[in-house]
């Protein structure tokens, strides 16, 4: 009883420090806030659209013309003239455009006369997204041009349309895109990229919130409003913040998954398990930080580095298996690598525990963090003998 | 004479500035450590990690119901593309599923059962992809392998049925391909992710390290009650230009070096292309650099206390990478945000790197990110003059008070 008596007494103490001071809700709520707002609408779209490709039509035939309107009817593309290929190429370089097509001179007299005249590509690869898509948009238009001509030749045979088509595509393929059925980007990177900004904000939130005590030497306060007792005044301590940031990220979860309806295959209580973990899981590396190095100033600067590092090592944008060996077990440091495994089960495969039960226990390893510069950091706070500024 | 003396005292209380603040930042372990070890570690654990670049020969299961010749063939191409790798047969979906849910596979190609029976009697035959959208890599490796196979047993198909008409080889290759085409990628023949992430993300440490040290410093500096904006007392308040200038070349200094290491040593270092000279580097870091600062200066000025940079703005990092374009492109940007990214000198200076160091582009063609860059600087420094001046006003008119109040407590 006087254990919990000496943990309310440390709740209300940081709860009146965080109404004094407007950081630890402006860091937390405003952020993750703007973020949200940030991620939700830059990429509204999903998918971009009217993409400006470049042509350069030295034919200026009814077959080029019909082919710069067709790549112009998509609705990927959107078709930009160029006089000369080097205007075309100069626009390449300077990302105005993300790929652009050559069409030689004479190419509908030579499609006549059975010349196979060669159209030329171009695509800017540096922008991954916009030269990808340009790239697949051209190179679709370029054989549907060829199937075309062949078309032509086909019916004048007399062949009716289903065995016209049997020969000039004889396969199809039809993709299927399991958990995100339309290639949604904003599905895709908000899903990973807003936990992983509140990582961030926990990891730095719980270093500052830890380490001002010993830089504003208020820390001899609060253990003795603890009554003295170290466990009463770190638990009492992070009860607050847990909460708050387990509330932002349920709200988070709620808003991508309800709100804005990403899919999620599996159940979105599940997520918030996740999520509850995963804030457990950063408070336990942000108190290891300050544990080891109780300097609030440089704490805060590896709180810096290592949290904008998860958004590499999570491995949802280049994956974690393509890293070198050694790389890959860094990426086993980062609580955010297993949110990330874990939504993958049940987002989008719906696994249920069974699938995701391993990135729990992963998370819940952090945990053990703290205990190893419990006594280091208690020491800090008692003696303030390190280094304030 | 007067006027040798203005320049001469100008110059000498520049200097004792410049040499105040380089002591400063290197007596600051927490800014050295943003300084020298994010600055100079961080390009090369990002050229680390994205070393590998592509993901090759990626898992996937192949379910062939269809067992024929035709889909053996269509299987065995899969496995030869560069892409992909067929590590898996799987008699049904529900095993191949499994398999992706374990994560053993990355995708699952599905070969329906009447696939021979429709090309033999010359009608459309279908093949199912499923890609694991879990990373949108394994999305294009699936769907450009795939493609690829797709288009070889296309022309093969073609050609077969063709010559089985009895056309000659050059009659079939005219009427399989009309129209040919030839590819072409100047600027990254894999689409390799090192080069692509690489060039977009080396400004951006310039920019972001640098304000977070200034934001630091000044946050020291108020900490301790002194103020970035304190102007030696014979100034009068008139020697504004002199405190920043002075501030700005300590800063200066550091990162165009760090600069130099990070935009002409670390590509080269991870063999990344470097397709335009060091001059034209160099010239663009000058623009860069000079911006970074007032830049800093103009937006730590809102900073109160030393470590809350981070708190409240390390957000910013990822943010400003989006807004360079080089995921999402600029054309599809909402307007909104296109004016916001405006804001930050890694804007232009990322896309003028990206197209000249990766694509070739002449200094001249970065014309566009010079200006702009420009406009920044000048807009800057006037902000960073108007912060210094306001902050000494709030100072003076402050010691100003607390002296009366002392006096009239007396």
């Amino acid at each position: 009883m006087d254990f919990i008596h000496k943990v309310k007494a440390a709740v209300l103490r940081e709860l009146r420090l965080m109404r004094q001071r407007p950081i630890y809700l402006l860091a937390s709520v405003g952020v993750m806030a703007f973020c949200t707002v940030f991620f939700l609408t830059f990429l509204k779209d999903g998918m971009p659209d009217e993409l400006p490709i470049g042509v350069v039509d030295n034919d200026n035939s009814s077959l080029s013309r019909n082919f710069i309107r067709q790549l112009d009817a998509t609705q990927l593309g959107s078709t930009v003239r160029f006089g000369s290929y080097r205007q075309a190429r100069e626009a390449l370089q300077t990302g105005k455009i993300n790929a652009f097509c050559v069409i030689p001179e004479g190419m509908y007299e030579d499609v006549l006369s059975g010349g196979q005249p060669v159209m030329t590509l171009y695509v800017n690869s540096l922008y991954f997204v916009g030269g990808a898509l340009a790239y697949k948009d051209l190179l679709t238009m370029a054989n549907l041009s060829s199937g075309a001509v062949q078309r032509e030749v086909l019916r004048a045979k007399g062949m009716n349309d289903e065995a016209i088509m049997g020969q000039i595509q004889p396969v199809v393929i039809d993709a299927h895109q399991i958990g995100n059925v339309t290639t949604d980007y904003g599905v895709y990177l908000t899903n990973v990229l807003l936990p992983g900004i509140l990582e961030m904000i926990i990891i730095l939130v719980t270093v500052y919130a830890l380490g001002s005590e010993l830089k504003y030497g208020t820390s001899r306060h609060m253990l003795e409003k603890a009554g003295g007792s170290m466990s009463a005044a770190m638990i009492g301590k992070l009860i607050p913040y847990t909460a708050l940031f387990t509330v932002i990220g349920i709200i988070c979860d709620i808003v991508l998954y309800d709100w804005a309806g990403f899919p999620m295959a599996g159940s979105i209580w599940n997520m918030f398990a996740g999520t509850f973990v995963m804030v457990l899981a950063c408070e336990a590396v942000a108190f290891f930080i300050i544990g080891t190095l109780p300097i609030l100033r440089l704490a805060i600067s590896i709180s810096a580095l290592y949290s904008v590092l998860a958004f590499s090592l999570a491995g949802f944008t280049f994956p974690v298996e393509a890293m070198p060996p050694f790389i890959q077990g860094l990426a086993a440091a980062f609580p955010l690598r297993h949110y990330y495994l874990m939504y993958v089960q049940e987002a989008i495969f719906a696994s249920g525990f069974s699938g995701w039960y391993p990135q729990i226990i992963y998370m819940l390893l952090f945990l053990f963090l703290p205990a190893l510069t419990y006594k280091r950091l208690h020491k800090a706070y008692r003696l303030q003998n390190f280094p304030r500024k | 004479m007067k006027n040798r003396t203005y320049t001469g005292q100008w110059l000498s209380d520049w200097y004792s500035t410049f040499v105040r603040e380089l002591r400063h930042i290197f007596s600051d372990s927490g800014v050295m450590v943003i300084f020298f070890l994010a600055g100079l570690a961080y390009p090369v654990l990002y050229g680390l990690i994205y070393m590998n670049g592509t993901v090759d020969d990626m898992p996937i299961a192949v379910v062939d119901r269809s067992g024929s010749s035709e889909s053996r063939q269509f299987t065995r191409d899969l496995d030869a593309t560069r892409e992909l790798h067929v590590a898996y047969s799987c008699a049904d979906m529900p095993q191949a599923e499994d398999l992706l849910q374990k994560r053993k596979v990355k995708g699952i190609v599905m070969i329906p059962e009447e696939y021979g029976d429709r090309l033999a009697e010359m009608r459309q035959a279908t093949v199912s992809t499923y890609a694991d959208m879990s990373s949108f890599l394994y999305y294009k490796n699936l769907t450009m392998g795939a493609n690829q196979v797709m288009l070889k047993e296309m022309r093969e198909i073609q050609s077969e049925r063709f010559s089985a008409a009895g056309y000659t080889p050059e009659q079939v290759s005219r009427l399989i391909q009309p129209i040919r085409y030839e590819e072409n990628m100047p600027y990254n023949r894999t689409f390799s992710y090192s080069i692509f992430f690489l060039s977009a993300v080396l400004l951006i440490v310039i920019q972001q390290t640098m304000f977070y040290g200034v934001s630091m410093l000044t946050g020291t500096m108020r900490e301790e009650n002194r103020s970035f904006a304190v102007l030696p007392d014979r100034f009068r308040g008139r020697g504004i230009s002199r405190t920043v200038l002075g501030r700005g070349a300590a800063y200066w200094l550091i990162y165009m070096a760090i600069g130099t290491y990070v935009a002409a040593i670390v590509p080269r270092l991870f063999g990344l292309p470097q397709n335009c000279s060091f001059g034209s580097i160099f010239v663009l870091l000058l623009f860069y650099v000079s911006a970074c600062v007032v830049f800093s200066f103009t937006f730590s000025s809102i900073i109160r206390r030393r470590e809350t940079v981070f708190v409240l703005f390390l957000f910013m990092s990822p943010v400003c990478l989006f807004l360079t374009g080089f995921s999402w492109p600029v054309s599809s940007f909402p307007t909104f945000w296109k004016l916001f990214s405006y804001i930050f000198p890694s804007t232009f200076a990322s896309q003028a790197f990206i197209n000249m160091n990766t694509a070739g582009a002449s200094l001249s063609m970065a014309a566009p990110q010079i200006v702009a860059l420009t406009i920044q600087i000048a807009v800057y420094y006037l902000l960073s003059c108007i912060a210094v001046f306001v902050e000494n006003h709030m100072l003076k008119s402050r010691t100003a008070q607390a002296r009366q109040s002392i006096s009239s407590g007396i």
